[in-house]
């Protein structure tokens, strides 16, 4: 008999290393003709730092993110990133590359105030234009006060900058302390249908919904949740390395077994931006907690479906056909739909 | 973002609007990857190149008696064998400095690797891994941290299986419990799990002049790795330059150095560019997993619902070296509670050395594991008291000012929105399910 | 004994010569340096690998290349070019349907193979064409978002 059921689960989850310093760094320079290089340690592993830290420079310098080139993750030429770990890199190396954005609008906006008869800090650029605040029809091309700043003045436009996020240890007495600057939140919904006779599962839809801070680049955000959610399935269902006497026994992609793009549901994906002013422009993270909601969502909705709690992943056939003969035995004639036995202990 | 709210906005501001922020770009290196023209680890190529082959071990723990590369060397086309011997600082780890090159008198894993050779073609390099001669005198060995926390246990490292302890308490665990009027216990497990990137470690070392080192690899974090690989082969920092290549997927499994500083020692010693790419087999066997854990959850309610107490006991299985298992347990207890407001809280965590494959860092850090289990737990124990899941978490989930058992005081919490706005898309008011 | 192969590699033909019990993944990727087509498992596994022989999706890993002998082989550098890409090659990159990419060119040449032989897929035809084809990264949900647009026409 297939049944149907439903779960819920969600997480927090923090932004970068647990208490130890964890730095990016950045450098950035702005090219005669309203250009920019920035030079960044992070590696773009695939989930697509290199586009976001461009989008955040282009807005942090006020130009086109067409005219921003990026130079990443090589020891000898760009400056230090502690690396693409802990979902740490659009909020660490982008608050890196905005200071380092920062320093050179300086420049820039030192050189505009001239022509443009209001000190910097009246100053804005967005889209190659240097404007007035205030006035914003007051305006000079970017690339021009570059070029100036560069040819005329001797002040080629560059900028450095780092961000460490601030933390603490845990105290070793009472784990007390705070070992993380910022944290996003989810929640995710799982739909599954359990064949009583077989065990098997087949998860109908995921819905995913998740707080990230500022998207930086929705569609980016979107596919991280995507990808997190059929991970989090494989952990749920199919995953796990059979190991005898430290010996893996299923080395090979087709034993070990990674959900196929007819495990994987339909992804419900949604985005909740409160954005963090701790963030570049808002932004926190989103790569490892992506995955988080998604086992335990499916498990409950397990539950949900035909009565029994599964407590060691992954939720495979052959445990919950275990766990439904256990449930038959504890409770004869009984339907699988009861849904008492949230086993108090006493 | 920057919201512009002044009246008639002139058109230097509509453009301003616009912005790149919040845009649905597409990936920078999408053409490339469309077109089969973005490298990555595996595609880096040097003229001349060597290729090289691990020599790893068959035993679970066992001492090496005897390595004699002679009838490997004795292989035409075969340019260089190392071992242990020749790795100048054969010690490195983040937390815990237990972690060896190559393996010099024990090896405490299968797949850990002893040798390593490097031949002219990946052919030749593989058959000279088969002739380089490892004596091996078998040791006991143990696979349970159960087990191997008990007095008398095989002994993974010098100073015993414990390798780590934490913990974490808030409030008066004892009086919550006492408080309570319905407790909960629960034991969960999880599994050894491969990160599966889809491309294998990879890398490329191309010596340069006056003793320097250019390696490509497919990793995480070029900046641990040219540090550490300095330091194992005590070259200064200066001399080592790590690019990162393409990296097809890492999510944690290219977290730290693998095998750079194999490549760029054979590179060195033969003057050539050296390249290695992992089977398969040994990402499964000899890579770092996601940690296996076992997690006792003890949880203390009241009958309308309320949170009073929750001790969770995790023991991870941190495999024959620390790696990123310390760290991994840290993050794993601040998280172990869930996302509720539990006034007496106390967590202990346990990272125990065996015989098995190197739990390393994977997505997510310890937080899936503990996170599979007080999401399932916390529907137990709404069932307890005889509540829906859902009421049961909008009651005690955290807001805006809760603390966390670490003390930390938590800003902009998102929880009960996510939730809401999940239940909506998955239509629950309306009874999606039949 | 070496075995000289012949075979038509993106519509050109090529000669070289390889060992019998080379693989046309080696073939490919170290004797001719056509590195688009990725080494993932070597065991037919994972799908990287996917090529098209005479139309057809197959794991190179697996075949030897003697075996192409004589046959058109497709790669991922033959799909299209940067100057004129394939409709899936745009579709991809518009849906974001790649992450670390490297599963994408043999996860295009099968979406390719797909709708030559049906050229109007649902879903479910799209996922069960790409099943073969592991992608580690992004769920699938916008890799079938791009491949079902091509075939209704919708790309840019």
């Amino acid at each position: 008999m297939k049944k149907r059921g439903r779960g819920v689960a969600w997480m927090f989850y923090p932004i970068g290393f647990t208490a130890y310093a964890n730095p990016s760094a950045a450098f950035v320079k702005v090219n005669q003709d309203g250009s920019a290089v920035v030079w960044t340690g992070a590696t773009d592993v695939g989930q697509g730092s290199t586009t976001a830290l461009a989008q955040i420079a282009a807005d942090a310098l006020g130009i086109p993110v067409e005219l921003v080139t990026m130079v990443t993750s090589d020891t000898l030429q760009t400056p230090m990133d502690i690396g693409s770990v802990a979902s740490r890199v659009t909020y660490i190396a982008g608050n890196a590359i905005v200071r380092a954005c920062e320093m050179a609008k300086q420049i820039l906006f030192e050189v505009a105030s001239e022509e443009l008869g209001i000190g910097p800090e009246g100053l804005e650029s967005r889209n190659g234009w240097i404007f007035v605040r205030d006035f914003p029809e007051r305006r000079v091309r970017l690339a021009e006060i570059a070029r100036k700043a560069e040819v005329v003045k001797g002040r080629p436009v560059i900028g450095a900058g780092s961000y460490n996020p601030p933390t603490t240890f845990l105290d070793p007495e009472t784990g007390h302390g705070k070992p993380y600057n910022t944290y996003v939140y989810a929640a995710q919904v799982a739909e599954v249908e359990v064949d009583t006779e077989t065990g098997e599962v087949k998860v109908l839809r995921i819905a995913a919904v998740h707080d990230c801070g500022r998207a930086i680049n929705p569609l980016l955000v979107e596919g991280q949740i995507e990808g997190g959610v059929a991970m989090g399935l494989g952990y749920a269902l199919s995953e796990e390395m059979v190991l005898q006497e430290g010996r893996v026994l299923n080395t090979k992609l087709a034993d070990y077994l990674v959900p196929t793009s007819l495990d994987v549901p339909p992804i419900d994906v949604e985005i909740v931006e409160v954005p963090d002013p701790t963030g570049p422009f808002g932004a926190k993270g989103i790569g490892e907690p992506s995955l988080l909601p998604t086992a335990p969502a499916i498990v409950n909705a397990i539950y949900d479906a035909v009565g029994v709690r599964i407590r060691e992943l992954p939720a495979t056939p052959e445990r919950i056909l275990m766990a439904l003969r256990e449930k038959e035995k504890e409770q004869p004639g009984r339907s699988v739909r009861d849904r008492e036995d949230g086993r108090p202990e006493k | 973002m920057t919201v512009i709210t002044r009246p008639a906005p002139p058109p230097v501001v509509e453009e301003a609007a616009e912005g790149a922020v919040g845009k649905r770009k597409s990936r920078h290196d999408a053409l490339l990857q469309v077109t089969g023209q973005a490298l990555y680890g595996v595609d880096m190529k040097a003229p001349g190149m060597l290729w090289a082959k691990a020599v790893r071990s068959p035993y679970p723990h066992a001492r090496i008696v005897r390595i004699d590369p002679t009838r490997a060397l004795s292989i035409p086309g075969v340019a260089c064998v190392i071992t242990a011997r020749d790795i100048p600082h054969n010690r490195y780890g983040f937390t815990h400095q237990d972690q060896r090159v190559l393996a010099d008198d024990r090896v405490r894993y299968v797949g850990e690797a002893v040798a390593v050779v490097a031949a002219e073609t990946l052919r030749v390099a593989t058959e000279a891994a088969k002739e380089v001669v490892v004596e091996y005198e078998p040791l006991p060995a143990v696979f349970d941290p159960i087990e191997a926390m008990q007095p008398g246990a095989p002994q993974v490292h010098e100073g015993g299986n414990i390798a780590a302890r934490l913990h974490i308490r808030d409030g008066d665990v004892e009086r919550g419990f006492s408080e309570a009027e319905i407790i909960v216990e629960e034991e969960f497990r999880t599994p050894f799990v491969e990160h599966c990137h889809l491309e294998p470690h990879a890398a490329l070392a191309i010596p340069g002049p006056q003793g320097t080192l250019t390696i490509y690899s497919s990793v995480q974090r070029p900046f641990l790795v040219a540090s550490d690989v300095a330091k194992v082969l005590s070259m200064p920092l200066s001399h080592v330059r790590v690019v990162a290549t393409s990296v097809g997927g890492g999510f944690g499994g290219k977290n730290e150095m693998t095998l750079e500083p194999w490549v760029g020692l054979l590179a060195l010693r033969t003057g050539r560019p050296v390249k290695m790419v992992f089977t398969r087999e040994e990402e499964f066997q000899a890579t770092t997993v996601r940690h296996p854990y076992r997690m006792r959850y003890r949880t203390g309610v009241r009958r309308d619902g309320t949170l009073v107490a929750r001790s969770v006991e995790i023991i991870s299985d941190c495999g024959a070296y620390v790696s990123w298992g310390a760290s991994t347990l840290a993050k794993a207890c601040i998280h172990a509670a869930g996302p509720y407001v539990i006034p007496h809280v106390k967590i202990e965590g346990f990272l125990v050395y065996t015989n098995n494959p190197v739990g390393g860092a994977m997505r997510g850090f310890g937080v899936p594991q503990v996170g599979f289990a007080y999401e399932c737990h916390t529907d137990s124990v709404a069932a307890a008291v005889g509540m829906d899941p859902i009421t049961f978490r909008l009651r005690n989930g955290l807001r805006d000012g809760c603390r966390l058992p670490t003390g930390q005081v938590l800003e902009r919490v998102t929880l009960h929105q996510t939730l809401q706005r999940a239940l909506e898309l998955a239509g629950w008011e309306r009874g999606a399910v039949p | 004994m070496t075995f000289h192969l012949r075979f038509w590699l993106n519509g050109q033909e090529v000669r070289t010569e390889v060992e019998p019990d080379e693989t046309l993944l080696w073939v490919l990727r170290e004797r001719l340096n056509m590195t688009g087509t990725k080494v993932g498992c070597e065991a037919g596994d994972c799908g990287a690998c996917t090529v098209l022989l005479d139309g057809r999706p197959v794991t190179s890993c697996l075949l030897l290349a003697p075996k192409a002998h004589g046959r058109h082989v497709v790669t991922i550098e033959g799909l299209g070019s940067p100057a004129k890409l394939h409709p899936l090659q745009q579709a991809f990159i518009t849906y974001g349907a790649l992450q670390c990419g490297f599963c994408g060119p043999g996860m295009l040449l099968s979406a390719a193979a797909l709708l030559t032989q049906n050229p109007h897929p649902t879903e479910r035809e799209v996922r069960e064409a790409i099943a073969g084809n592991l992608c580690r990264c992004t769920g699938y949900q916008k890799i079938v978002q791009a491949i079902l647009a091509v075939s209704r026409g919708e790309v840019p």
